[in-house]
């Protein structure tokens, strides 16, 4: 799995690109908590993941997200996550995981309206 | 009707192996390409299972899976492991409702692959834990 990531003003966004399966996970949780490292000299105001490259999500890809929504948590970082494509939005949706993580439409949502809930 | 077989090491590394196996009899059968998500997600949870609890020191268990149907509008999944006795539908519904820093983060997997097939069943065959997932394709 690819991920890239834009760094705006007040937030970064992060685009994880293809299957965030067992094989894609840790090294995506790695990129993540480098976000909220105490050894980032300028940590974002925002993390927002912008799914709309994402085809598939394993449990085990649903782990990095939870994690990382606890990093930022802990960082006093808001955390979103937007553009979920049909086939992520229902893993999302079954586990539970749309009520536990700020789920958004659209980017532009997510930066506008930050941590809040849909 | 259309049926397909492989059988790898519960390793990891056999994971896309084991998901180019499914993409094959995808292609092969000429089913929705859409309608494989739920499969591809089935095979990862319960593969990694095996591969996570079903090892012992010295003792890696083989997995076999077999893909069946097509024709009839349902495919049916069957995950065999000659690993120790473990029934993954014995494991117990994850608390969906517990907030951001008490949710627990394992125990997930089995739970979206209930959700998503039509009938899972666990059967316990001499040496052999066998999963038998079904699924009607829509349309």
């Amino acid at each position: 799995m690819n991920v890239r990531l834009e760094r705006l003003d007040r937030a970064t966004v992060v685009i994880p690109e293809g299957r965030l399966d067992f094989d894609a996970a840790a090294d995506f949780q790695k990129q993540l908590e480098g976000l909220f490292s105490s050894a980032t000299p300028t940590p974002p105001g925002a993390v927002i993941i912008d799914c709309g490259s994402l085809e598939y999500v394993s449990s085990a890809g649903l782990r990095v997200f939870l994690l990382g929504a606890r990093a930022a948590q802990k960082a006093g970082v808001a955390f979103a996550v937007c553009s979920l494509k049909p086939a992520v939005r229902e893993v999302f949706d079954l586990s539970g995981f749309s009520r536990v993580l700020a789920v958004h439409p659209d980017r532009a949502t997510a930066l506008g309206q930050g941590p809040g809930r849909t | 009707m259309m049926e397909r077989r492989t059988r790898v090491p519960a390793d990891p590394k056999q994971l896309a192996v084991l998901n180019l196996f499914l993409q094959d009899f995808w292609t092969a059968a000429a089913l929705a390409p859409a309608a494989m998500q739920p499969f591809e997600l089935a095979l990862e949870e319960i593969f990694m299972n095996v591969v996570m609890h079903g090892s012992e020191p010295g003792r890696t268990p083989w997995v076999e899976v077999t893909l069946d149907g097509g024709a009839a509008g349902s495919v049916t999944m069957t995950v065999e492991d000659d690993g120790p006795q473990f029934d993954p539908l014995s494991l117990p519904t994850p608390d969906l409702s517990a907030g951001l820093d008490r949710r627990p983060v394992g125990g997930l997997g089995v739970f979206l692959v209930r959700q998503m097939m039509d009938a899972v069943s666990y059967q316990r065959i001499g040496t052999l834990n066998q999963l038998r997932m079904v699924k009607t394709l829509a349309g």
